[in-house]
């Protein structure tokens, strides 16, 4: 039983950490991304195979991880977010379509649907992380890690220029700001932390395969943060422990597997629609977001 | 060579089957500005009606047909009405609808497999089965069928959007909704309608590939997709170009896997869309797109 | 021209400027000096092409001819961040403010920040990125007692009467320390007790060594405010000179009213 509450520990970790990550587009930037999923699969393939191939431990991993992270979203986010912002939806699918095919066709690299297994786990000082309790220590220092990041850049000027862009960009050139690049800079970040998600991830199971990255997950992340709240840093989070427990909860009702996924998706599509009728700023969003230091 | 032929003519058809989407979501995003996914929920909702039409109401074909565009056009302008007015009257972000589009296209869809499972509902397509070779090239009559309700659907749209009244209405509010205000037009009732037509133009799409290879419940979302990528590319705001841009869609997707392999198909569509934003964001024939909108 | 300022070079000077819509000449051949610490003021009926100009000067659309240089040197084609950082800042007539944020934050945007903008110093250089936030807090808070709005900083902008509203736009604009500030129609909307409130505050925004482009369509006004006068009609400059030869001349008089 314990056992099982740490694997849920963990899980939450890692989606924190997506939730936060992504929560720095689509709640403070305004920029709608559908690739998340896509960057969290580059995140767990590009650590998965250096520690596989070159045999490169997990914190060397996590730093090639974040950095194909952010430059496989820059090339997109380049050219798509110097036009007008619904561009970025459509590029950011197209995004999230060519690196599942990637994962899924590129067999030589990625093994394909048969994945990757046997990936090492990770070691902290001469430390073997190898039981789910230890895991939820580093789980938590990662997410922990994000959070400061994502408080650091959102309190400060930068902050202020992503929100003032989010409301009104033109009003935010005409005060000097360079726009696109305050997005591609964001969106790098947001891109490079997502991929480290995918890194613990995949030191964690010690398998991946395409499956777990796809578009339908991109909309899970999504629903974290929206739901969560986008306003506040701990919404995300919020967001990831009541969610990730809605498939536990199913379970639970004996539903069977065929109906249980379906019915997932049905229940967080019926709260998305429902959220934005009756709370669009999330569970910890503030009703009217006043002043903020 | 014969390969090539063969490939050009499937791209057709399927380009057709693209354009009759991308028509429909180009006419609602051009007029509304709503990036309406839910369009592909209407798209999957189609292929749904008329298999139920044919196969539980035993009604013929054709009646089935019209029946399921008439119901499609029906939700997509009930999704206006009661998703979207709905949200605008509560002072929603653009972004609100979107997400809310989303919700919905994702429970639609859902609900589509959980009632109908997953699996392919195949419909009795009787004599448009059959199939017709010309040359090395082996198609059947739907797929004319597709390639001529295509046209014949666009064409159409041209026809009410350039003569009729409301089709003006349209137009004006595409191109200006403020101006259109102040010249008494009632934005909310041309909404609707346009989400009726467009709606109505997805629906034979969704219906027509239902009739070929079975109803899914997933479909939806990959042609809506596909459909703004097709708009983006011929230019938002511009007809033609949605058509084209549908046509060209379908033709690069299968022209590409002539020398590619087919499991890449995608990410074909996909590096040429990026390319186009890169040298050509407004697409064949969009208005010059400017990073500010003033 | 007028011989009040012979001793200025212009600081910023439009030659020749051209925008066509389709078919419709915005701005056709757009020629006018704006003279460095005087209040200019645009005029014209509406649809002369006034904003126009506004947006082609800072970037916001692009002339199809003509040249703008900002003290020597030419700006027209620039992103208008870039033309901001010269030192060109415009208000808009809908005013844009980001209402969700505080009346302070309004103003910090404006301010430079180049430390706690640039993601590296922000983590790399702690220390000095605080130092220039408390700084740019307090040129603000200095920017804001300029306007009035002092003890409004903490409250949401959207809150704000729509007279303190403008006062705020133009608080941001002046945060940028731009030397030429191009007001559009910043007392539109206004009853005549806030015109009361606004009116010193451009004289004093001169005083300070600022240079001043107003749009405006209160004649009254620009008889007051501005030491020189421009006047636009379908495009072109028809006339420019001082307000009280320009407000006289009964042929502009027609032009503006309508015919």
């Amino acid at each position: 039983m314990a056992a099982y509450l740490a694997h849920y520990l963990v899980m939450v970790g890692i989606y924190t950490i997506l939730a936060l990550s992504l929560n720095l587009l689509i709640g403070y930037s305004g920029i709608f991304s559908l690739a998340h999923a896509a960057i969290y699969g580059i995140g767990a393939y590009a650590s998965a195979l250096v520690a596989l191939k070159l045999g490169l431990g997990f914190w060397g991993g996590l730093v090639v991880a974040g950095a194909v992270g952010a430059f496989a979203s820059a090339l997109v986010a380049i050219p798509s977010l110097r036009v007008a912002g619904d561009y970025y939806i459509v590029a950011s699918f197209g995004l999230q379509t060519v690196i599942l095919t990637v994962f899924i066709n590129w067999t030589s690299l990625t093994n394909g649907h048969a994945g990757l297994p046997g990936i090492p786990r990770p070691t902290v000082l001469g430390y073997v992380i190898d039981n789910p309790f230890k895991y939820v220590v580093l789980a938590a220092a990662l997410a922990g890690f994000t959070y400061a990041v994502c408080h650091r850049l959102t309190h400060s000027a930068f902050g202020r220029t992503l929100r003032a862009i989010r409301e009104d960009e033109i009003a935010a050139q005409a005060t000097g700001k360079n726009v696109v690049l305050v997005k591609i800079v964001i969106t790098s970040i947001s891109s490079a932390l997502g991929a480290l998600a995918g890194s613990l991830y995949a030191h964690y199971i010690t398998y991946i395969n395409p499956t777990s990255f796809t578009l339908e997950e991109s909309i899970f992340i999504a629903s974290l943060v929206i739901l969560g709240g986008t306003e506040r840093l701990a919404g995300p989070m919020v967001g990831a422990f009541i969610l990730l427990a809605v498939p536990e909860a199913l379970k639970f009702l004996a539903i069977p597997d065929a109906v249980a996924a379906p019915m997932r998706q049905i229940i967080y599509g019926g709260l998305l629609i429902l959220f934005m009728f009756v709370r669009p700023e999330g569970i910890l969003g503030r009703a009217r977001p006043g002043a903020k230091q | 060579m014969d390969l090539l032929l063969q490939l050009l003519a499937t791209g057709l058809v399927v380009g057709s089957l693209y354009a009759l989407c991308a028509l429909g979501w180009g006419l609602i995003y051009g007029t509304t500005l709503h990036f309406h996914v839910a369009h592909g929920a209407v798209f999957s909702l189609a292929a749904y009606f008329a298999y139920v039409g044919q196969k539980l109401l035993h009604l013929p074909l054709a009646v089935a047909v019209v029946a399921a565009i008439l119901a499609a056009a029906a939700a997509g302008l009930l999704i206006d009405l009661l998703l979207y007015q709905q949200l605008e009257r509560r002072g929603a972000f653009r972004t609100s609808l979107f997400i809310a589009s989303l919700g919905l296209l994702i429970l639609t869809e859902n609900l589509l497999a959980i009632v109908f499972t997953p699996d392919p509902m195949r419909m009795d397509i009787g004599v448009l089965d059959t199939s017709l070779i010309i040359g090395p090239v082996f198609v059947t009559y739907l797929h004319v069928l597709t390639v001529v309700l295509a046209i014949g659907g666009y064409l159409a749209l041209v026809v009410f959007l350039k003569r009729s009244r409301w089709g003006q209405a349209i137009r004006a509010v595409s191109s200006s909704p403020e101006m259109a205000r102040t010249v008494g037009i009632d934005l909310k009732r041309v909404h609707l309608l346009t989400y009726a037509i467009g709606s109505a133009l997805a629906a034979p799409a969704g219906i027509l590939v239902a009739m070929d290879v079975g109803a899914e419940p997933f479909r939806g979302t990959r042609f809506v997709l596909l459909a703004s990528v097709a708009v983006i590319m011929g230019g938002i705001g511009s007809i033609p170009g949605a058509m084209l841009g549908g046509l060209f869609l379908g033709l690069l997707e299968n022209v590409g896997i002539w020398q590619l392999p087919s499991e890449w198909q995608s990410a074909i569509s996909f590096g040429v869309f990026l390319l186009f934003i890169v040298l050509r964001p407004r697409g064949f024939f969009g208005r010059k797109v400017q990073s500010a909108e003033l | 021209m007028s011989d009040s300022a012979a001793s200025a070079q212009p600081i910023l000077s439009l030659q020749g400027v051209s925008k066509a819509f389709g078919g419709i000449h915005a701005v056709q051949d757009c020629t006018f000096d704006v003279t460095p610490r005087l209040i200019t003021g645009l005029i014209g009926p509406n649809g002369a092409g006034k904003t126009t100009v506004f947006n082609l000067i800072t970037g916001f659309l692009r002339a199809d001819a003509g040249s703008v240089r900002f003290k020597g040197k030419e700006i027209l084609g620039l992103a208008p961040h870039r033309v901001e950082a010269k030192g060109v800042v415009r208000t808009f007539q809908h005013l844009r403010l980001w209402g969700k944020m505080s009346v302070l934050e309004n103003v910090l945007v404006g301010c430079r920040s180049p430390l706690g903008e640039n993601v590296l110093t922000l983590f790399l250089r702690p220390g000095r990125v605080r130092a220039e936030e408390a700084a740019a807090h307090e040129r603000g808070m200095q920017v804001l007692e300029f306007f009035g709005l002092a003890d409004r900083a903490r409250e949401v902008a959207e809150d704000l009467a729509y007279p303190e509203q403008k006062l705020l736009s133009m608080a941001r604009m002046l945060a940028t320390d731009a030397d030429v500030l191009l007001l559009d129609e910043p007392t539109s909307g206004l009853d005549t007790d806030s015109l009361g409130r606004i009116v010193p505050v451009v004289r004093r925004l001169v005083e300070r060594g600022k240079t001043v482009l107003l749009i405006e369509h209160n004649m009254e006004l620009i008889s007051q405010l501005s030491d020189e006068v421009v006047f636009l009609h379908q495009g072109r400059v028809l006339a420019r000179g001082r307000p009280a030869e320009i407000t006289r001349d009964p042929a502009l008089t027609e032009i503006y009213f309508g015919v």
